[in-house]
């Protein structure tokens, strides 16, 4: 059973959750961005670095933006099936590297960005095959 | 680098895992209760009764441990680099959906699955 077509209006959301996952994962970058070199070989090295990284704005900003996500995702399921919403969200895959690039100075040489693409369409090889089992009369 | 490859790689591995049992477990709660109907009050409702659900706060302990691992890994490398790696959940979930749960995987998915796998090894390489 298909549910309600793919509408203008769910489609904004189901891209702004794609924009809010990169937000989300830039915010992270930024609270880990730490000066000094990171080296865990024991516990309260671990706990020192969470509460470096705990205390930084950016963490908090980035879990309201996980919350906001997960609240617009959890209700567009129930209009829309996985196999439609997850090929759409999965634009976070080319996002995240152009962010990282823009606001983060990495470099993406083309080969990782080949290694994207394929990454991308098996995301949607893997979504399809959900809605085939869909499809199919049990 | 700071770290080596393998270690990353396997901490990555480590919060995918984490992810899957976390959204198990998740989706375990929400099939308890009842789906919400359209407007955002149902769904705010709905999002207050799923917290008072036990297994939530054994998949919130599993994102817990999961963001810890992955905050460790950022500081570590370029995002660019983790956000693709950890498209391996795609691969735990066929996994564990194939050996433990006796789902059937198709061809399909195999193929896709394959893709991810031969991205992620040309991430890591690049």
């Amino acid at each position: 059973m298909f549910k309600k077509r793919l509408t203008l209006k769910i489609l904004f959301f189901l891209i702004s959750t794609d924009f809010l996952e990169t937000f989300t994962h830039l915010c992270f970058k930024k609270s880990a961005l730490i000066e000094n070199e990171v080296v865990i070989t024991k516990v309260s090295d671990a706990v020192s670095f969470l509460m470096v990284v705990f205390s930084s704005p950016f963490l908090w900003v980035g879990l309201l933006s996980v919350l906001a996500t997960f609240i617009i995702w959890s209700s567009l399921l129930s209009k829309i099936d996985l196999s439609v919403a997850v090929p759409i969200c999965s634009f976070s895959y080319i996002l995240i590297p152009l962010a990282s690039i823009f606001f983060l100075h990495e470099k993406v040489s083309l080969f990782r960005w080949s290694g994207v693409l394929f990454i991308l369409l098996g995301v949607v090889f893997v979504s399809l095959s959900a809605s085939e089992k869909e499809r199919s009369p049990e | 680098m700071k770290q080596g490859l393998p270690f990353i790689l396997s901490l990555i591995a480590f919060t995918s895992v984490c992810d899957t049992i976390n959204q198990l477990f998740l989706k375990s709660a929400i099939n308890s209760l009842h789906s919400p109907k359209g407007n955002i009050r149902a769904v705010l409702n709905f999002i207050l009764k799923l917290i008072m659900v036990p297994r939530v706060w054994v998949s919130f302990l599993f994102s817990i441990i999961s963001l810890c691992i992955w905050l460790f890994v950022l500081s570590q490398v370029d995002l660019s680099f983790a956000f693709s790696a950890d498209s391996m959940h795609y691969i735990f979930i066929a996994l564990t959906s194939r050996f433990i749960l006796k789902e059937k995987v198709s061809l399909k998915r195999w193929v896709g699955i394959i893709l991810i796998v031969a991205g992620i090894m040309m991430v890591s390489l690049s």
